[in-house]
C-alpha cells in the first residue's frame, strides 16, 4: 500500500465564517508517509484545518495540494469535491453506519470504485483482520462497542489504499485505558501501511507517542512545527512551553557579562541568576527561559552543582500519585517542581532548588 | 290564476309555437340549422347527432341546486343514456354565474349546460354570448313566454315558488303567520330564516315586496336579524328540528319533500301571492360535449325529463309545458297565485341594490 | 507532476455546478415559485381599485383597507374567537401535559398515544357533532337538558364561545404535543427540591413548573393563536348561519357572492396575512432564543395522590374531543331527523345508502385517497429534498429557501388558496379546475408541515454519516440513496402518513378551488352539510373517517412489515 503515500502542501490557508477567523494564514507540509498531528486547545482551528484538508470545508483563501495534484486553490479557483481527492477520514464518532452490517460498512468505499465483487470480500476481510475485527462481517453495526466501531471505521477507511489518512480526534470518546492501547495500535499500523497521516488531537500525550512532527495551533495561527522531542525540549514560545508539558517561565536582564561555557544567564527581578541556553535563538535584554517542571530537582541538602543552585521554601506540596507536584517561594515569586521519586517534604520546610542549565530554554519573543 | 309573463323593453313579437327556429345570430354566434330532421330517441327527439353523442361521452352540467337535487337530475339523465358520464358543479345561482362568467373571461370552456334559477344572469348571459343558440325539436311544447327571446338561448324548465311555513312543534296554529306582512311581527325576532343573496327566488321576493309593501317593508325584516342558509333542504332541516320557528322564503318543493319525510312543518300559501322563479336551462357555448348537451337540453324540455323535473322528491318543479302532468301533488301551477317581475330590465338593474341591502342586512 | 498540473487547471471553473447544485437550484425553485406566485396575486388583487373585473388591474391603491375599517366588527371577532381558543387550548393542553409527564398517572403510554388522536378528529367534524349536541333547540344536550325538567337551553354552541370550544378541543392536542416536549426537558430535580422543602403539589407547579415552562408556553400560545386566526371550519359551520363572521369565512363568503367582492377580500386576506405573519416571526424569535433549563434524558420519579381523578381529567378531554363526537355523528347519521330521543320509526340506514351511492360521494372519496396519496409521494421527495438542501447543503441561499418554504405558515389556507386561483386560473397550462391544480395546492400548504416533520429527524441523523460517505468517495446522489434516505426511512414514513392525512381532510384551499371533475371529499361534506341534510353529512363525514382510518392502519402495516424485511 505504499506506493500512494503522498506529499500534502498547504499553502497560506485561511478560513473565515462571517466576520471570525478559524484558520488565518496557515503553512505547512506533509511528506509522504509521515504522520503529522495538529495539537492544540479546542477552537485552535485544527478540526478546521483538517476538513479543509478533506474538502469538507470550502476556505475562504490559501491552497492545498495533494501529490502534487492542487485540490484546493483561491486564486486559480478550483475546489475539487471532497469525494473526488482519493482520501480517507476516520471521524470523532466513527460515524459508522448503524443500517448496515460491519461487512457493508468497510465494503462502502469499495464498492463507489466499483471494485468486483470477489476483490471486495478479500480486501474487506483483509481490512478487518488488519484491526482484529476479523469475524464480525455478518455483525449489524448498531450492536458495535465504542472500540470496535473505532476499529470498523479504520477498516473502512483503510480498505480502499488511500493517499491520505485523516483522522479527526478518533480516540476522544474512548475511555483512558482503551486510548491507551489503541494509540499505539494505530501507530504500528500507519507504519505498517506507511500512509501519510494528518491527525487532530488536543491531547498531548497522543500527540507525542504518534507522531513524527507535531503542529502546535492556537487561534488559528501555528505556533511551532516540530518533532515530539523538538517541541518538548525546544518550545519556542510561553504558550508551547505551558501547552505541551508544563512549565515555569523565568524572566530576567540578560546578563551578557555573565555568560560563559556556550550559557546565557539572566537575572531576575528577585536578584537570581539564572543559567541556560539559547539554542540559536535571538537574544533580546529581557529573555525569557522556560524551565519544564520535571526538570526542577528539589533537595534538602545542597547538591554538588555551582550554578542554578537556590534555597527555597517549600511553600505546599501535593502528592499526585505518579509524581508529587511542590510549591517553592524562589525569590519574589512560586516556582512549581514535580517530581517522581522525591518524598514529600513539610510546608514551610527549607531546600535547595537545582537544574540543569541545559534545561534551560531561551524562548523566541 | 296562474300567470307568468314576461315583458322587456326591446321585446319582439310573439314567436309562433313550434315554428321556434328563428336563427337569429346573437353576438355574432350564428348556428347552422341542422340539415337532417330530428332523430327520435327514446320517445322525444333531438337535433343531437347521436353517433357523436356516443363519442363524446361525457356531459358537464352547472346546476343552482342543491346536492341531492343536482345529482339527481344528472342521475335521471344518466340512466336514460347510461353511456354518457356526468359531472356536475353546483351552487347557488349568483356563484354559479360567477363562476362561469370568471373561468370564461380566462379563457376556460369546460361547461355544457347550465341552470339558472333567476332570469337576471340569465339575460346576462344570453347579452355576452354565453349561451349556445339551439333550436331543439321539443321546443314546440312550450309558449314562447317560456322560451328566451330569441328563442334557442334558454328554456323555462321549471317553476319554483315559496311561501311561509312554521314548525309546527315551536308555532301554535293560532300564532302562526297568515300573510306576508304577519313575518313583520317582533315574536319572530332571531326565530326566522331566509336564503342567501345568490339565490334568485330571494331576489324574486325581495324585488316583488319592494313593489307590493314599499321599500320599508325589508327595513322592517332586517329587524327581525333572520338566519340566511344556502338551500331549502337547509331551510325546512331547521324548522323540523325547531331550530328555526318560521321561514319567510319555504319553497313548495322542500315542503313537499319534508311532508314525506314525516317532519312537523305547516305551509302557508298567502293571499297576496307567492314569489316564484324560472329555472332555466341552456346549452352553453363552446361547450366541450356539444352533442351531448343538445341531447340534454331535448332531453330536459321533452315531456320524459319534465316527468322527471316533477316527480323526482329532490326536485318537485312545476313544469311549463303545455302537455305537462301535474305535480307530485296532484296540483298544478295554476293553482297557486305566483308573483314574478313583470319588467324585467328593471328587475335585472335592481340587482346590485338587492345585494348590497341583503349582505347588509346580513352583517357583510 | 505535468498531468496533476494539467488536471486541476481542466477543473478550473468552480462555476461549473455540481449535481447537488443543480438539484437543490431547480427544486428552490419550484418551491420559490409554489409560494410565490399565488402571495404576489393575492397582493395584487388587495391593492387593485380599478375595476375589478379588469385583468391585469388597472389602478393601484390602498382604498380596499381603508374600506376594511366598516367591517371592524370582523376583525374584532377573529381577534375574539382566537384569543378565547388560545386561552382554552393551552388550558387544555397544559393540564393534560402537566398529568402525562410530572405524575403517575396510570396507563400513561397508552393515554400519550391517544391524546394525538383529537388532532386527527378534525375540527370541522367537532364542529358538525357539536353542533347536533349544541344547537339551541335541536341540540341533543339540550333536548336531554329539557327532557330532564330543564328550561330552554343549557348551551349554544353557535356563538363565540361555542366556536373556541371546538376550535380549543382539537387545538388542544397540538398544545399538548408542545407544552408536553417542554416539560419533557425540564429536569424534575427542580421540583424536587421544591418538594424536599416541603411544597404542596399544587404549589409546586404554580410556583416551580409553571415559570419554567413558561417561555415555552407563550412559545406555544403565540403558535396556537396564530394558528387559530386563520382557522376556518369550525367558524364556517357555527358561525355563518348565525351571522357570525370571522375573517377567514367573511372571505369565503365575500367570494363565493355573486357579485364577488374580490378586493374587500383581498385586503382581508392580507392583513390576516400581516398580522398572522408578526406573530409567528415572534414566535420563531421566542423558540430560537431558549431561555429555559434544557437537560436531555433524565428520568423522573412522579408520585401523587387523585391518580384516578387525573385519569379521568384525561380520559374526559379525549372523551369531550374525540368519542362524543364521533359517537354523536354515528347517532345522527341513523336517523330520520336526528333527535335526542328517536321514535322507532326514525331509525334508518337510508343516510349511508345515499352517501355511498351518491356518485359525488364514491368520486370525491376516490379523487381524495388519490391526490392524498400523490401529494404524500411527491411530498416526500420534495420536501426531504427541500430539507436536505435547507439543512444539510452547502447550497448558498438556503436561508432564503427556509424562509419561502415556510411562508405558507402565515397564511391561512384559504387566503392561499384565494391567491392560488387568481395565480392558477390564467396560467397557459389548463390546470384550472383540475386535480393538478389541488395537488399543487396541497403541496404549497404542506411545505410547512412537511419540512419540518422531515427536517426533524434529517437532524438528528449526524452530519458525520454523510462526510463519512463523501470521504469513502461517494457522490451526492449515491450518498443520498445509500446512506441518507436509509437512515431517514422512519421519519419519511411518518411524513408520508401525515401528508396524506392532511391533505384528504383539507378543507380551505380545496372549497375554493374544486372543479367538476375534481371534487374532493371534505369540501364535498361541507357542502352537503349547507345543501343537504346533517343526518346525511354526518354519514358521509363517518365513512371518511374510516376510510381514512383504514389507509392509516394499512400503511402502519405494509411499512412496519417493509422495516422488518430490510432488517433481516
Amino acid at each position: 500500500m505504499t506506493e500512494r503515500a503522498a506529499h500534502i502542501e498547504v499553502e497560506d490557508l485561511t478560513v473565515r465564517y462571517g466576520g471570525a477567523t478559524a484558520v488565518g494564514g496557515v503553512s505547512f507540509s506533509v511528506q509522504p508517509g509521515e504522520q503529522l498531528t495538529l495539537l492544540g486547545p479546542s477552537g485552535c482551528g485544527k478540526t478546521t484545518t483538517l476538513r479543509a484538508i478533506a474538502g469538507l470545508e470550502r476556505p475562504t483563501a490559501g491552497a492545498i495540494r495533494i501529490g502534487g495534484a492542487t485540490v484546493y486553490s483561491s486564486a486559480a479557483r478550483i475546489d475539487v469535491p471532497a469525494e473526488k481527492r482519493g482520501l480517507s477520514m476516520v471521524f470523532q464518532s466513527y460515524a459508522i453506519w448503524p443500517h448496515m452490517s460491519v461487512f457493508d460498512n468497510v465494503a462502502y468505499g469499495l464498492r463507489v470504485r466499483r471494485v468486483p465483487p470477489r476483490e471486495i470480500d478479500t480486501k474487506v476481510r483483509d481490512a478487518l483482520a488488519l484491526v482484529q475485527m476479523a469475524g464480525f462481517e455478518a455483525r449489524p453495526a448498531s450492536q458495535l462497542s465504542g472500540g470496535q466501531q473505532q476499529r470498523v471505521a479504520l477498516a473502512r477507511a483503510c480498505v480502499f489504499s488511500p493517499q491520505v489518512l485523516l483522522f479527526d480526534e478518533p480516540l476522544s470518546n474512548l475511555d483512558a485505558k482503551l486510548r491507551g492501547d489503541m494509540r499505539i495500535e494505530l501507530r504500528e499500523l500507519q507504519h505498517r501501511l506507511g500512509i501519510t497521516s494528518v491527525y487532530v488531537t488536543h491531547d498531548l500525550e497522543e500527540a507525542l507517542a504518534m507522531s513524527d512532527r507535531i503542529v502546535v495551533m492556537r487561534n488559528g495561527a501555528i505556533e511551532q512545527i516540530g518533532s515530539p522531542s523538538d517541541i518538548y525540549n525546544l518550545p519556542r514560545n510561553a504558550f508551547v512551553a505551558d501547552f505541551v508539558g508544563s512549565a515555569n517561565l523565568i524572566r530576567g536582564r540578560l546578563r551578557a557579562d555573565l555568560a560563559a561555557d556556550g550559557l546565557t544567564a539572566l537575572e531576575t527581578s528577585g536578584g537570581q541568576i539564572v543559567y541556560g541556553m539559547a539554542h540559536g535563538r535571538p537574544l533580546g535584554s529581557a529573555p525569557t527561559f522556560s524551565v519544564r517542571t520535571v526538570h526542577l530537582r528539589l533537595s534538602p541538602a545542597p547538591p554538588a552543582a555551582t550554578r542554578n543552585v537556590w534555597p527555597v521554601r517549600v511553600r505546599r506540596c501535593v502528592f499526585q500519585g505518579d509524581f508529587t507536584q511542590a510549591h517553592v517561594t524562589w525569590g519574589d515569586r512560586e516556582l512549581i517542581v514535580r517530581s517522581a521519586a522525591m518524598a514529600p517534604l513539610a510546608d514551610g520546610q527549607e531546600a535547595f532548588l537545582s537544574v540543569d542549565p541545559a534545561c534551560c530554554v531561551v524562548l523566541e519573543e | 290564476m296562474s300567470e307568468i309573463r314576461k315583458a322587456g323593453a326591446t321585446r319582439r313579437a310573439v314567436l309562433k309555437a313550434g315554428a321556434a327556429f328563428a336563427a337569429m345570430p346573437l353576438a355574432g354566434k350564428a348556428f347552422a340549422q341542422p340539415a337532417k330532421a330530428p332523430t327520435k330517441v327514446l320517445d322525444f327527439h333531438t337535433n343531437a347527432d347521436m353517433a357523436k353523442v356516443e363519442q363524446e361521452g361525457q356531459l358537464i352540467f352547472y346546476c343552482h341546486e342543491n346536492e341531492a337535487g343536482t345529482a339527481a337530475i344528472m342521475e335521471g339523465f344518466g340512466k336514460d343514456f347510461p353511456k354518457i358520464k356526468t359531472g356536475y358543479v353546483r351552487a347557488q345561482t349568483g356563484a354559479l354565474y360567477n363562476k362561469i362568467v370568471s373561468e370564461r373571461a380566462a379563457g376556460r370552456f369546460d361547461v355544457d349546460v347550465i341552470q339558472l334559477s333567476d332570469l337576471a344572469p340569465a339575460f346576462d348571459f344570453q347579452k355576452k354570448g354565453g349561451y349556445e343558440v339551439y333550436a331543439s325539436p321539443e321546443a314546440g311544447g312550450y309558449a314562447p313566454e317560456h322560451l328566451s327571446d330569441p328563442a334557442g338561448a334558454f328554456f323555462w324548465t321549471g317553476v319554483s315558488f315559496a311561501g311561509i311555513a312554521y314548525s309546527k312543534a315551536k308555532v301554535k296554529p293560532e300564532e302562526a303567520p297568515k300573510t306576508w306582512t304577519d313575518l313583520l311581527d317582533p315574536r319572530w325576532r332571531n326565530a326566522m330564516s331566509c336564503k342567501i343573496p345568490s339565490s334568485g327566488i330571494q331576489f324574486v321576493q325581495w324585488y316583488m315586496f319592494r313593489k307590493l309593501y314599499g321599500p320599508d317593508y325589508w327595513k322592517e325584516f332586517a329587524k327581525q336579524r333572520p338566519r340566511a342558509f344556502d338551500s331549502r333542504v337547509q331551510l325546512f332541516d331547521r324548522l323540523a328540528k325547531g331550530d328555526d320557528k318560521v321561514c319567510a322564503i319555504a319553497e313548495y318543493a322542500a315542503y313537499v319533500l319534508y311532508k314525506e319525510k314525516g317532519a312537523e312543518v305547516a305551509f302557508v300559501a298567502p293571499a297576496d301571492g307567492l314569489p316564484a322563479t324560472p329555472l332555466l336551462v341552456g346549452m352553453v357555448s363552446r361547450a366541450p360535449h356539444p352533442e351531448a348537451a343538445k341531447l340534454f337540453v331535448d332531453w330536459a324540455m321533452s315531456a320524459r325529463g319534465q316527468a322527471f323535473y316533477q316527480d323526482n322528491p329532490n326536485l318537485v318543479y312545476g313544469s311549463l309545458r303545455k302537455d305537462a302532468a301535474p305535480m307530485r301533488t296532484g296540483e298544478r301551477l295554476r293553482d297557486f297565485k305566483l308573483l314574478s317581475p313583470a319588467d324585467y330590465a328593471d328587475y335585472t338593474a335592481s340587482r346590485d341594490l338587492f345585494t348590497k341591502e341583503w349582505n347588509a342586512m346580513l352583517g357583510l | 507532476m505535468g498531468f496533476a498540473r494539467a488536471q486541476s487547471i481542466l477543473r478550473a471553473r468552480w462555476s461549473l455546478p455540481s449535481a447537488q447544485t443543480v438539484v437543490g437550484g431547480a427544486v428552490a425553485a419550484v418551491a420559490a415559485v409554489l409560494v410565490l406566485y399565488p402571495i404576489y396575486f393575492l397582493f395584487q388583487a388587495a391593492l387593485n381599485v380599478g375595476d375589478p373585473e379588469a385583468k391585469p388591474p388597472t389602478d393601484y391603491g390602498f382604498d380596499n383597507f381603508a374600506g376594511l375599517a366598516r367591517y371592524s366588527e370582523i376583525l374584532l371577532n377573529t381577534v375574539g374567537v382566537s384569543l378565547a381558543a388560545t386561552v382554552l387550548a393551552l388550558l387544555f393542553g397544559f393540564v393534560t401535559a402537566w398529568i402525562l409527564s410530572r405524575t403517575n398517572v396510570p396507563g400513561r403510554h397508552v393515554l400519550e398515544q391517544l391524546m394525538a388522536i383529537p388532532y386527527y378528529v378534525t375540527p370541522l367534524l367537532g364542529a358538525f357533532a357539536w353542533s347536533l349536541l349544541g344547537a339551541p333547540e335541536s341540540g341533543f344536550v339540550n333536548q336531554v337538558w329539557r327532557a330532564l325538567g330543564g328550561d330552554g337551553y343549557l348551551i349554544d354552541i353557535a356563538t363565540p364561545w361555542g366556536i373556541a370550544w371546538v376550535m380549543a378541543l382539537f387545538e388542544g392536542s397540538v398544545a399538548f404535543v408542545m407544552i408536553g416536549a417542554v416539560m419533557k426537558s425540564m429536569d424534575p430535580a427542580l421540583e424536587e427540591a421544591s418538594q424536599i422543602i416541603g411544597a404542596g403539589r399544587l404549589r409546586t407547579m404554580l410556583r416551580i413548573t409553571l415559570p419554567l415552562v413558561a417561555p415555552g408556553v407563550l412559545g406555544a400560545a403565540i403558535f396556537v393563536f396564530a394558528e387559530m386566526l386563520g382557522s376556518f371550519s369550525a367558524a364556517l359551520v357555527l358561525g355563518l348561519p348565525s351571522r357570525f363572521y370571522v375573517v377567514t369565512t367573511a372571505m369565503y363568503q365575500l367570494v363565493s357572492q355573486y357579485p364577488p367582492r374580490i378586493p374587500l377580500a383581498a385586503a382581508m386576506g392580507v392583513s390576516l396575512f400581516a398580522v398572522m405573519f408578526a406573530m409567528l416571526f415572534v414566535y420563531r424569535r421566542i423558540v430560537t432564543r431558549r431561555s429555559y433549563v434544557t437537560i436531555t434524558g433524565k428520568a423522573f420519579r412522579p408520585r401523587v395522590i387523585l391518580r384516578f381523578v387525573l385519569l379521568a381529567v384525561c380520559i374526559l378531554y379525549i372523551g369531550l374531543s374525540v368519542a362524543l363526537p364521533l359517537l354523536t355523528l354515528a347517532y345522527a347519521s341513523v336517523q330520520k331527523i336526528a333527535v335526542a330521543f328517536p321514535a322507532a320509526a326514525n331509525w334508518t340506514l337510508d343516510n349511508y345508502r345515499t352517501a355511498t351511492t351518491m356518485n359525488a360521494v364514491r368520486s370525491a372519496l376516490a379523487n381524495s385517497l388519490v391526490l392524498g396519496f400523490a401529494t404524500a409521494s411527491i411530498g416526500v421527495v420534495l420536501m426531504g429534498l427541500l430539507s436536505w438542501i435547507i439543512y444539510r447543503s452547502r447550497v448558498p441561499g438556503s436561508g432564503i429557501i427556509e424562509y419561502i418554504v415556510m411562508f405558507p405558515q402565515a397564511v391561512p389556507r384559504l387566503v392561499f388558496a384565494f391567491g392560488m386561483m387568481w395565480a392558477w386560473l390564467i396560467f397557459p397550462i389548463p390546470i384550472y379546475g383540475t386535480l393538478w391544480l389541488l395537488l399543487i395546492a396541497y403541496l404549497t400548504v404542506f411545505l410547512p408541515l412537511g419540512i419540518r416533520t422531515i427536517s426533524g429527524v434529517m437532524l438528528q441523523v449526524d452530519r458525520s454519516l454523510e462526510e463519512s460517505a463523501q470521504m469513502c468517495g461517494a457522490p451526492w446522489a449515491y450518498r443520498i440513496r445509500t446512506v441518507t434516505m436509509p437512515l431517514l426511512r422512519p421519519g419519511l414514513m411518518a411524513a408520508w402518513l401525515l401528508l396524506f392525512i392532511a391533505s384528504v381532510r383539507e378543507l380551505g384551499a380545496s372549497i375554493l378551488l374544486m372543479g367538476p371533475n375534481a371534487k374532493v371529499i371534505t369540501p364535498a361534506i361541507v357542502e352537503s352539510w349547507f345543501a343537504s341534510s346533517a343526518e346525511l353529512t354526518a354519514a358521509m363525514a363517518l365513512i371518511q373517517t374510516l376510510v381514512v382510518a383504514l389507509a392509516m392502519t394499512l400503511f402502519v402495516v405494509l411499512t412496519r412489515r417493509a422495516t422488518q424485511l430490510a432488517h433481516e
